[in-house]
């Protein structure tokens, strides 16, 4: 009750503050006024009365101050007046506050970024009603698969079992009619392309397909229309019904109503629109955004493939299946009653010999969906906000700094302060809000650059050709994290000063003329914080040249193929219009009619382009032959076509490549890399061996061994690899298109896509890029660390810079009677400049040396990054102290100029 | 008129809440009241008396309203609340107690111990 009516009462005070002061004057002045009224009834003259008035009532400003007490507005009129005498100090040294507020400002600004992404990546929800309810299911299991196939994510734990969060349709099913620990059990499945034809045009978009309870078991609804019902999925075949995102919408309908109920083309197949999703939505993976959602259902029109349908192969898993847990489940009941019905389904449905390894249920976490984001993202983000925070505690060191010589400089004033009785709390309140107002300040500058540079990382991350699927969201949760850190950092800059400015001696501050000699002690924490802002900056400068070496490292490296002037784009021939055993033949037209534009120097396809993050792994077995233990069973294999080599520009060791005599009935034929003779055939001529890959019917045989190529990416050494020419495959589906042009040009692109359309209208050009640009984007995260890494490394440097410069400076401004003496006594400027350059290279070499130690501990946990050096480098760490040595004598050299031109004469009169 | 006493630490609160109980008073008609009933022989220093009346108000135990003074002057005007009701209660039960339990000791004779 007392604190209600007191928070009302205070606020009614603060925000009426002009009123209340007018009625307590009148209510004083109506007390006096009464008073002297009753004293003149009783006899006195208007003088006496007033004079005895005033003796009684005594000093009416007094009492109005404790007036102001009660109702608890002292301390928010102190803080008024600091904030006020605060805002004062800091317009009277611009400079410094410029340096100040903008040194915080990018510190804070870098977190407020970070932050940001992480908000984003690591603690992102689904946009579901309570998303904690949900859990996605996942199995482990040992060596031995019980499944011939798996699409989607495989990971192999650390005791060598394999887990993975695809299920077969038919053990979905079979959960789903044994599930009682869940609302629903609903499954969908990201598809990363989907030709989608609107009034004649193609595009290439993603999807998802998703069970009937889809919407029901998460929870949610559409913003028009319907969603997909549990009728559109339960007869095989489906309801071709789709509902679509509401930027696919926006983007093709204009968010129009007229949408639902239209037609459009998903992979040549008639769909009607009947709903759109929310704006928030975005399916049930986290980082993906597909726009069109459709039933489960419809897989085999959809993606038909010639083995037959996806929802009765029990070989083929694929599906992602997620549920909520009904109320008052636990999760590990519910884990064991749904792994009894895991297990019999998966009995049920595969084949299990005798050593087969079965499968156990797990559940994780479903909150955030299917989430590679985390997996990808966690470690990057820590050590960017790590290295943010470096960045932001080196402000904080460096404002310390310029604060403790700023309070030596107010010495005299919290003298004068402390003798007209000024407690020492109400002192460092003082230089506290100071700080304060100094970090509020720099957090909204900060929040400022962090709003702008919410993006810039997002952007590194994305590469040319695919859209930025990271939009970021500036919310409370960045605002609230940037306002604390905010907090500590004025805190944590402004509790030395202000315990400084406390310790002011009364006498001595007002004896002493404005210029104090202080004591000892206050330049040596100068120095402290100076050796730690150099520490730090070694780290940081140490990381960026660990980074910059990888990156460097990285391009230097030998790929074995010439990327320059090659041109890159993927074509998908839709299985729902050339099933088969077409695919072939559409490709080999493609590559005449792409041949033969002016301009192309060659041309070819691979199912897996080079250095994209993609490969393909292949069982390999000579023929005739039986693997001795411990020798490999596979090989990387590429489908490629027959002028692959040169156009990659891999040389031919021995041999012949492909030619045009190779066809798909032609016996079987394959080019080698030299790596793969030398693993199989040590010693012996692979040149007309044959081996098998899964086809025992049809050994194939080797024509060319050519040189080694980097494969997946840049960091793994040439593996061992097979090319087989693509016409030889059956149904090679989505191709890569390599050309080799004179010069890369939009004209030439065009010509391109002019040439595909002659073959198929419907068929778009999917991500074109050159492949310098696809090496590039698999170097991204290198290159996001050596940018940010050198931008922090330099920010810091320039702070220490700063930093050394002030300490030093005030040193000499310190030592000035001291120089005069000496130099008076027969110094040379030589050995005045050295003095002061060695304090320097002392204070550098410590703080170096600690940065060197800590580095050596720290540098470990990012190992994995690097590429060509290890985590302790000789030449990173030479060049990182050459470089702070070298700053150091920069920043030492203005204080060392100074003290040499000290006049002996004026310098004894100083004082 | 006897000579006057200063008003023991912390008790004036609990007056004015008492003076004001008896019907809403402005400041000045407070101290009056209070002079009064105790036929002036407490010492209230004037100005202090405002800060208390801030205090109880802030505390939420007595409100105050505008309104016009006896010779036609606007006065803010203090009235007891509900809570300052219990409060003064409560205030006056502890000083009962305690003035027994003092009067009590003070009143022991040598051979009662």
């Amino acid at each position: 009750m007392s604190i209600v009516s007191r928070l009302v009462s205070w606020t009614k005070a603060i925000l009426t503050r002009s009123r209340l002061e007018s009625e307590m004057d009148a209510e004083l002045h109506f007390h006096i006024e009464s008073n002297i009224a009753d004293l003149m009834k009783g006899g006195m003259s208007r003088e006496e009365a007033t004079r005895q008035t005033r003796l009684e009532f005594g000093n009416p400003d007094v009492h109005k101050d404790d007036c102001r007490s009660s109702l608890g507005l002292r301390l928010w009129d102190e803080l008024g007046a600091d904030l006020r005498y605060g805002g004062r100090m800091l317009r009277k040294s611009p400079a410094f506050t410029a340096v100040a507020i903008l040194s915080l400002a990018i510190g804070i600004g870098a977190n407020s970024a970070i932050f940001t992404l992480a908000n984003g990546v690591l603690l992102e929800q689904l946009s579901a009603p309570h998303p904690e309810e949900l859990r996605l299911l996942s199995w482990i299991s040992g060596p031995k698969l019980a499944m011939n196939h798996l699409w989607g994510d495989t990971s192999k734990t650390a005791t060598g079992q394999y887990t993975s969060t695809s299920f077969s349709y038919p053990v979905y099913r079979q959960l789903r009619g044994d599930n009682h620990s869940f609302d629903n059990l609903f499954a969908f499945k990201d598809i990363s392309r989907f030709t989608v034809t609107i009034d004649g045009n193609a595009e290439v978009i993603q999807g998802e397909m998703v069970s009937g309870n889809f919407y029901q078991g998460l929870g949610i609804g559409t913003v028009a229309g319907r969603p997909i019902l549990p009728s559109d999925d339960s007869a095989p075949g489906g309801e071709p019904v789709a509902v679509i995102s509401d930027a696919f919408w926006a983007q093709h309908f204009g968010r129009s109503q007229a949408a639902i109920g239209q037609t459009i083309q998903l992979n040549r197949i008639p769909v009607s629109i009947v709903g759109v999703n929310a704006p928030s939505f975005l399916g049930a993976q986290l980082g993906r955004a597909p726009q069109i959602f459709v039933p489960l259902s419809m897989q085999p029109q959809l993606i038909p493939r010639p083995e037959g349908s996806l929802l009765e192969d029990a070989s083929y898993w694929w599906l992602q299946i997620m549920g909520r847990l009904k109320p008052g489940v636990p999760v590990g009941k519910a884990r064991s009653d749904l792994d009894v019905a895991f297990d019999g389904a998966v009995k049920s449905t595969l084949p299990i010999k005798r050593d087969t390894s079965l499968p156990r249920l797990t559940m994780l976490d479903g909150s955030r969906g299917l989430d590679y984001l985390r997996r990808d993202f966690a470690k990057p983000i820590y050590v960017l906000a790590s290295l943010a925070g470096l960045v932001l505690l080196i402000a904080c060191a460096n404002l310390a700094n310029l604060l403790l010589a700023r309070s030596a400089a107010r010495q005299r004033e919290m003298s004068v302060r402390l003798a007209l009785g000024a407690g020492r709390m109400r002192i460092i309140r003082q230089v506290l809000t100071e700080s304060m107002l100094l970090a509020s300040l720099g957090c909204v500058v900060g929040l400022v650059l962090g709003y702008a540079g919410r993006n810039v990382i997002p952007n590194l991350i994305a590469n040319s050709w695919q859209p930025n699927l990271l939009q970021l969201k500036f919310n409370w949760r960045v605002l609230a994290f940037t306002i604390a850190v905010s907090v500590v950092t004025g805190l944590l800059f402004g509790i030395a000063p202000a315990w400084q400015a406390t310790s002011a001696d009364v006498n001595a501050g007002s004896k002493e003329a404005g210029h104090a000699t202080p004591a000892r002690g206050k330049g040596l924490a100068g120095k402290i914080i100076v050796v730690l802002q150099i520490s730090l900056s070694a780290l940081l400068v140490i990381g960026s040249g660990l980074f910059l070496r990888t990156l460097s490292n990285l391009y230097a490296t030998q790929i074995g193929f010439r990327p320059e002037n090659v041109l890159l784009f993927d074509i998908d021939p839709p299985s729902t219009r050339y099933p088969a055993g077409q695919g072939v033949a559409v490709h080999r037209r493609l590559e005449e009619k792409i041949a033969a534009i002016p301009g192309v120097e060659s041309v070819t396809l691979t199912s897996d382009p080079l250095i994209a993050n993609d490969s393909s792994i292949d069982t390999f077995a000579p023929t005739g032959r039986t693997p001795h233990a411990g020798q490999p069973t596979e090989a990387w294999s590429n489908h490629v076509g027959v002028h692959f080599f040169e156009t990659m520009s891999i040389p031919m060791l021995y041999g012949r490549g492909f030619d045009e005599q190779v066809t798909a009935t032609s016996p079987k034929v394959a080019v080698v890399n030299q790596r793969l003779a030398e693993q199989f055939f040590a010693g012996e001529n692979a040149i007309g061996m044959t081996f098998n890959s899964g086809d025992e019917k049809h050994p194939i045989e080797i024509v060319g061994i050519c040189a080694n190529t980097k494969y997946e990416n840049l960091r793994s050494e040439p593996p061992p690899t097979f090319y087989l020419p693509y016409v030889q495959h059956e149904d090679p589906g989505l191709m890569t298109y390599e050309v080799k042009i004179a010069a890369v040009g939009e004209d030439v692109v065009n010509s391109i896509r002019e040439a595909v359309r002659t073959v198929d209208k419907d068929l778009p050009l999917i991500d074109v890029r050159t492949q310098v640009a696809q090496i590039d984007a698999t170097t991204t995260q290198e290159r996001i660390f050596a940018v940010l890494t050198t931008a922090l490394g330099g920010l810091a440097l320039v702070l220490a810079c700063i930093g050394i410069y002030g300490i030093m400076a005030y040193t000499v401004a310190r030592r000035t009677n001291e120089i005069g003496i000496r130099m008076a006594l027969g110094a040379q400027v030589r050995s005045v400049v050295l003095m002061v350059l060695r304090e320097t290279t002392w204070l550098v070499g410590i703080g170096l040396a600690l940065g060197i130690l800590v580095s050596v501990g720290l540098t470990r946990l990012v190992r994995s990054m690097l590429y060509g050096l290890g985590p302790i480098d000789p030449a990173t760490l030479i060049g990182a102290s050459l470089l702070l040595f070298a700053i150091a004598l920069l920043a030492g050299w203005g204080p060392a100029r100074t003290a040499s031109q000290i006049d002996p004469v004026s310098a004894l009169r100083h004082e | 008129m006897g000579k006057q006493l200063d008003l023991i630490q912390g008790t004036l609160d609990m007056l004015i809440l008492k003076a004001v109980s008896l019907g809403p008073l402005h400041g000045y008609g407070v101290l009056l009241r209070i002079q009064q009933i105790s036929r002036e022989r407490l010492e209230i220093q004037q100005g202090s008396l405002y800060p208390a009346l801030y205090r109880l108000e802030h505390q939420g135990w007595i409100a105050s309203e505008w309104g016009e003074s006896e010779n036609r002057r606007k006065a803010k005007y203090y009235r007891l609340t509900a809570a300052g009701k219990r409060r003064l209660q409560r205030e006056a039960d502890k000083w009962n107690r305690m003035a027994e339990v003092i009067a009590g000791i003070l009143g022991t004779a040598p051979e009662e111990v």
